[in-house]
């Protein structure tokens, strides 16, 4: 029982950090119905830069934050700007081109990632220690990452409900030419949701070096993870997002307790094949596909 | 083909032929790996440039034709080319049922779910016992490099034969009407599961042929390799260089990808990744179609005028 509630534990702080992930992912294939292959890159690339200022410089990741924020927003701005829109706009080859391309992208920014901070799994040992309740252990680390991840999904979800620029991007999502009709700028949208969501994806990052040991390499794992967590919850649906990803984080918790760290990795795939072929809308989703 | 491309085809195949009497063991390593990725794009070029359904986990098949070889070799002693004929049959038979299943996906699901599938089976031979787990598996020695790379030439030629007679039958007609639109392919008689499914089992047993002439060139093979991501990356980018859903794409991408790919990959070994995305994204952007169409174009234009 005690197993039981820790995993489960485990799994719920893993999923906060998780669901921040893959609220950046849900954005960019909202407005754009793009499925963003270099997600977990941009996630990865901001977890070794944090852990790399960490052990050169000592700078705490928190602080880091607002700049890994910044920079991912500025990248994702540019490469909206410079090459997704270039892609040709047929509509037979639009998804596969764009698809193509953020697979490039992936390989491309794995391997700057490799060439700048070379090959070794880091991750940033901060906070260390853990809170006894009981029998039950709280790691500090994943406390943290789990709050502050939550704290800035709130905040996305105030500026996606609450602001112009959100309900501009809501309204792009849901419905292009209602969008276009009331004189939505759509491209500057577009703009926009690709930087945010890339923002969101270095913001989990950062957290994501507290959790997990990583290279520049796993990038994969967390385009995965995030793609995963999407389906489960029903592509464009924000609060399906977020149980998705809860979802996710237990499986992947109790999955590596009892099946081991090997096969826990077919988790994701599975779980998202399965969600693919059963409820191919999502648990939440109502969108036929 | 008119007569002077036959010409030409004929003299390509005496060449590569007799290649491996004449070259030096790491020509015939270059020259064996070309063929492989260009056959390898050959095979996605079906499922993925006729019938449009964009596919990131082909490597899955090839990864089954490589173990299924290699169990059939060190454990049943089989002759590896008929182990390796038997992996590309098993590979082609798993289509059916994957692909009545996953070919309900589309786009962007349907590229991923095969993703998924083929990491799953990477993930599932390193924990399986029976393939070696992680550690691997180890093939009998005595297998010779020319006898593999006359089995991949081989392979080669057939896909690039069935890819023309693709191109230019009923079924690739069909599979092109899919492409362009699924619904109305339907409406207009086209029985679109089978047309897809179809494709999808010619796209698995090119692979799965493969395969089994792979683990016998690494005379080793762990699920790394066998599900190498990297040769898969590499055949998609070929056919996407050459041109999506055209019969001498893959081979014309193909020759140019690796000649720029043995070149980074000499010169550049830590930067090879991050130059080949980047060529991947500015090719998308610069030549959106590929080389052949963009040649077809320049050439229909030069008619006109």
């Amino acid at each position: 029982m005690t197993i039981a509630l820790q995993l489960a534990i485990n799994g719920i702080l893993l999923g906060g950090v998780l669901a921040l992930s893959a609220l950046g992912f849900n954005i960019i294939f909202g407005v754009m119905r793009v499925v963003n292959l270099a997600h977990g890159d941009f996630v990865v690339l901001a977890a070794v830069f944090g852990a790399y200022a960490f052990a050169q410089f000592g700078i705490n990741p928190l602080l880091l934050l607002p700049l890994t924020i910044g920079a991912g927003f500025v990248a994702g701005a540019l490469i909206h700007r410079f090459l997704l829109r270039r892609l040709p706009g047929e509509v037979a080859s639009a998804e596969a081109s764009s698809l193509t391309l953020t697979f490039g992208l992936s390989y491309f920014l794995a391997g700057a990632g490799i060439a700048t901070f070379g090959g070794r799994f880091v991750s940033v040992p901060y906070l260390t220690g853990a809170f006894q309740l009981g029998a039950i252990e709280i790691p500090q680390a994943r406390l943290l990452a789990f709050v502050v991840a939550t704290l800035l999904s709130l905040l996305f979800a105030y500026v996606l409900r609450s602001t112009v620029v959100g309900r501009a991007i809501r309204a792009t999502s849901q419905n292009l030419d209602g969008a276009l009709a009331c004189g939505v700028d759509v491209d500057r949208v577009r703009t926009l949701g690709f930087a945010i969501g890339t923002a969101v994806a270095t913001a989990a990052g950062t957290l994501m070096s507290f959790l997990f040991n990583l290279n520049a390499q796993q990038g994969v794992l967390f385009t995965v993870n995030a793609f995963a967590v999407v389906v489960i919850g029903g592509l464009g649906n924000y609060t399906g997002a977020v149980l998705g990803a809860l979802i996710l984080g237990l499986t992947e918790s109790f999955a590596s307790y009892f099946l081991g760290a090997t096969l826990a990795e077919a988790a994701p795939y599975l779980l998202f094949i399965l969600v693919l072929l059963f409820a191919p809308a999502g648990l939440l989703g109502r969108r036929a596909r | 083909m008119n007569r002077t491309g036959l010409a030409a085809a004929l003299v390509a195949v005496v060449l590569l032929a007799i290649a491996p009497l004449r070259l030096n063991g790491y020509l015939v390593d270059l020259l064996y790996t070309t063929i492989l990725s260009v056959a390898l794009a050959y095979g996605w070029n079906i499922i993925s440039g006729y019938a449009g359904y964009f596919s990131f986990g082909q490597i899955g098949f090839f990864g089954i034709g490589a173990y299924a070889t290699g169990l059939l070799v060190a454990d049943a002693h089989w002759y590896w080319m008929v182990g390796a004929l038997a992996g590309g049959l098993i590979a082609c038979a798993l289509a059916f049922p994957l692909g009545y299943v996953m070919l309900r996906l589309r786009g962007p699901f349907f590229a991923m779910g095969m993703f998924g599938m083929a990491q799953m089976l990477r993930v599932l031979t390193t924990a399986i016992p029976a393939t070696g787990a992680g550690s691997g598996l180890f093939l009998p020695p005595g297998s010779s490099i020319t006898e593999v790379y006359y089995w991949t030439l081989a392979i080669c030629i057939g896909a690039i034969g069935l890819t023309i007679w693709i191109d230019r039958s009923a079924f690739g007609l069909r599979l092109q009407a899919l492409r362009e639109d699924e619904q109305v392919a339907g409406t207009l008689g086209v029985d679109v599961t089978r047309a897809k499914i179809s494709a999808f089992a010619l796209s698995a047993l090119i692979p799965g042929l493969l395969g089994g002439g792979y683990a016998l060139f690494l005379t080793y093979i762990e699920p790394d390799a066998a599900f190498s991501s990297r040769l898969d990356l590499q055949s998609i980018v070929m056919a996407i260089l050459g041109g999506v859903g055209t019969v001498w794409g893959p081979l014309v991408g193909g020759v140019v990808m690796t000649q720029i790919s043995e070149a980074l990959w000499a010169r550049f070994p830590q930067a090879y990744l991050m130059i080949f995305g980047g060529l991947l994204v500015a090719l998308l952007i610069v030549l959106p179609r590929g080389i052949v169409p963009a040649i077809a174009d320049r050439l229909a234009a030069g008619r006109r005028s």
